[in-house]
């Protein structure tokens, strides 16, 4: 298939995503237009809704450049929901026990700290994945529920504030904090997306590394032949994946949240794979599909305070985008 | 063993059960059966919206199987027409039906009448026997899903139905060559996948008593992974979901009994054991050699 054919059936995709939406906020009882009318406002309304907006898709963005990584790689890593996770657990801890005094320190080992916590977890799920033949798919989905149960359990615990009656940690010091950009009212999160998302292309692209990607990807026996070592290969694409989700949940924390809170990370595993998807598993084409991504949701987030159409809306015209792009993409094949 | 226990065991791991062997028609045929997770979470929706509408269990379960089917549809269209990856599109249809239930039922009307208990029906004499009596006086679903297991199995081992299927997982080529349609089979295997995992999650809904948003909370992934540790047959599927029911069992009675372990910590214990055991099984496990390949 042509690239611009393509990119005509994702378009038909999006555009039926947008008619289900029209008659499922009709069967809420609202105007479709004038809920569509309420999300774009929402989305693009003033500059605080933009910086809103390009902070909501950040994690979405960094989680989705090492999923299309391990896609391309024909490594059906689904583990970013956990590794979220873990990410803004490492980034939470380094942020309160370590206290330097200068800022960019600070940050800097906290975005280090989740990395690696990130990146442990997909560690172990491809430990047990490439140890012990565990499905990667099964391996990274049950990890998800104990990463989850993990951060519950710190919260509950040693990292817990005490007397907040909610499971979250204390306020993060400022110093660990992400500055805030007054000018689009927005923190550097997707920025450093957007540079990780380049150097992700060059990688897959250009780097001997990224050639056996691919190459695992298109044929494993083929990969075995040519001689590049597939267990290794797969380890690094998985910790590669893991250290940017991490990132991930890192920049969620110190940016959005200033502190850890229960289930923090929600759903964003499955918006990681929705990232990797629309773009196609290209990792510069993950910037705009992050972005349409969080767009989507601080809009939908608008819809419902406005006009009181579930924001469950949302997650059904995630699924329904990513099944029409996987139908698209793959029925020439 | 305290039959009590097993009983409970049993409660709970009926709902994986009738998943685990939906999954196992699935996987069979070659399909890889992620979207259990989705199908139960739809069928526990319909149980409680159906037995709502059509007042009583019947209707219930019927609108729940047809949720589950029309997951299951969705999977048979992107995944086995449209030659998707399987694992990507099961994902998709959990959050499909994870957003449609959870819209649905904030569309539903808020009074929605809750799901009586059903009483235990006991086999006559066989329920009187001392110590093991108990064990023969079940909710009428556990017995459904007994059935359903028995009906799985000698379809898969006795028929010429369950050859072709099983076969289609194998060597789909050897199917077409033969004169079979694999592609018609394996829409069929997941459709009746749906169907029965909305039936798991009907049993679910009327365990619990009402619909609860994400109620499934990862069964469907563990009755995934019974299915595989139970080597993609009913009867070690079904074991393998007695023995998850068993670690659950155990951990409430463990914080009845206020022994004080760490309730995080135990709620882990499914997941932990379900990865361990995977472990174990490891490699020697061998899956339907054509599962995940789209047909030419």
């Amino acid at each position: 298939m042509t690239p611009a054919a393509l990119a005509r059936r994702i378009a038909i995709a999006l555009l039926a995503a947008l008619v289900i939406a029209c008659v499922l906020i009709a069967l809420a009882g609202a105007s479709p237009v004038q809920a569509l009318l309420a999300m774009a406002a929402g989305a693009f309304g003033s500059t605080q809704a933009i910086g809103a907006g390009l902070d909501r898709s950040a994690p979405y963005l960094l989680a989705g450049i090492g999923v299309a990584l391990c896609f391309r790689a024909g490594i059906i890593n689904i583990g970013a929901e956990g590794q979220i996770a873990l990410g803004g657990l490492g980034a939470t801890m380094a942020a309160l026990s370590f206290r330097p005094g200068n800022a960019a320190e600070a940050i800097t080992v906290a975005l280090l700290a989740g990395a690696l916590g990130g990146a442990a977890w997909a560690g172990l799920a491809a430990l047990l994945h490439l140890g012990r033949g565990v499905h990667e798919v099964l391996a990274t989905l049950l990890s998800n529920f104990v990463a989850l149960l993990l951060v519950q359990l710190m919260l509950a615990g040693p990292l817990g504030e005490p007397g907040a009656g909610f499971l979250q940690s204390p306020p993060l010091p400022r110093a660990a904090r992400l500055p805030l950009w007054q000018s689009i009212d927005a923190h550097p999160s997707f920025a450093l997306g957007a540079v990780l998302a380049v150097a992700a292309s060059i990688l897959l692209r250009r780097t001997r590394f990224g050639f056996g990607l691919r190459v695992l990807g298109a044929s494993r026996p083929a990969a075995r032949y040519a001689g590049f070592r597939e267990k290794w290969l797969v380890a690094a694409a998985m910790l590669i994946a893991g250290a940017l989700a991490g990132l991930g949940g890192a920049v969620e924390v110190l940016g959005q949240r200033h502190r850890l809170v229960e289930g923090f990370s929600l759903g964003f595993g499955f918006r990681a794979v929705t990232v990797a998807l629309l773009a196609l598993l290209h990792p510069l084409a993950t910037i705009p599909a992050a972005l349409f991504v969080g767009f989507l949701e601080t809009g939908a987030q608008a819809m419902q305070r406005q006009m009181g159409v579930p924001s469950a809306l949302m997650l059904m015209l995630e699924a329904v985008t990513v099944l029409a792009v996987l139908a698209a993409a793959r029925s020439e094949r | 063993m305290s039959m009590d226990l097993l009983n409970a065991a049993l409660r709970i791991a009926s709902p994986l059960m009738l998943a685990a062997f939906g999954g196992v028609l699935s996987e069979r045929a070659g399909v890889f059966a992620v979207g259990l997770e989705g199908m139960m979470l739809a069928g526990a929706f319909g149980a409680a919206i159906g037995s709502a509408l059509g007042g009583g269990v019947v209707p219930g379960l019927l609108t729940a199987a047809a949720c589950g089917a029309a997951i299951g549809l969705v999977v048979a269209l992107v995944a086995v027409r449209a030659r998707a990856d399987h694992m990507v599109t099961g994902l998709a249809v959990n959050i499909l039906a994870y957003g449609a239930t959870s819209y649905g039922l904030r569309l539903a009307p808020s009074d929605l009448p809750t799901l009586a208990p059903l009483a235990p029906v006991g086999i006559p004499v066989l329920d009187a026997i001392p110590i093991v009596g108990p064990l023969f006086a079940q909710p009428p679903l556990t017995w459904l899903t007994a059935l359903v297991g028995i009906i799985v199995a000698v379809f898969l081992r006795r028929t010429s139905g369950g050859l072709t299927l099983r076969a289609t997982g194998e060597n789909p080529e050897a199917v077409r060559a033969a004169g079979g349609w694999p592609r018609t089979v394996r829409v069929r295997a997941v459709i009746a996948c749906g169907l029965l995992a909305g039936l798991g999650g009907a049993v679910l809904a009327w365990q619990v008593g009402r619909f609860t948003d994400n109620m499934t909370g990862g069964r469907g992934y563990l009755a995934l992974a019974s299915l595989i540790v139970g080597r993609w047959h009913p009867a070690g599927a079904a074991l393998a979901c007695i023995g998850f029911g068993l670690a659950e069992a155990f951990e409430y009675r463990l914080e009845a009994s206020g022994v004080g372990a760490n309730p995080y910590l135990m709620q882990m214990l499914p997941y932990l054991v379900a990865l361990a055991v995977l472990g174990l099984v490891g490699r020697s496990a061998r899956m339907p050699a054509a599962i995940g390949k789209p047909l030419a």
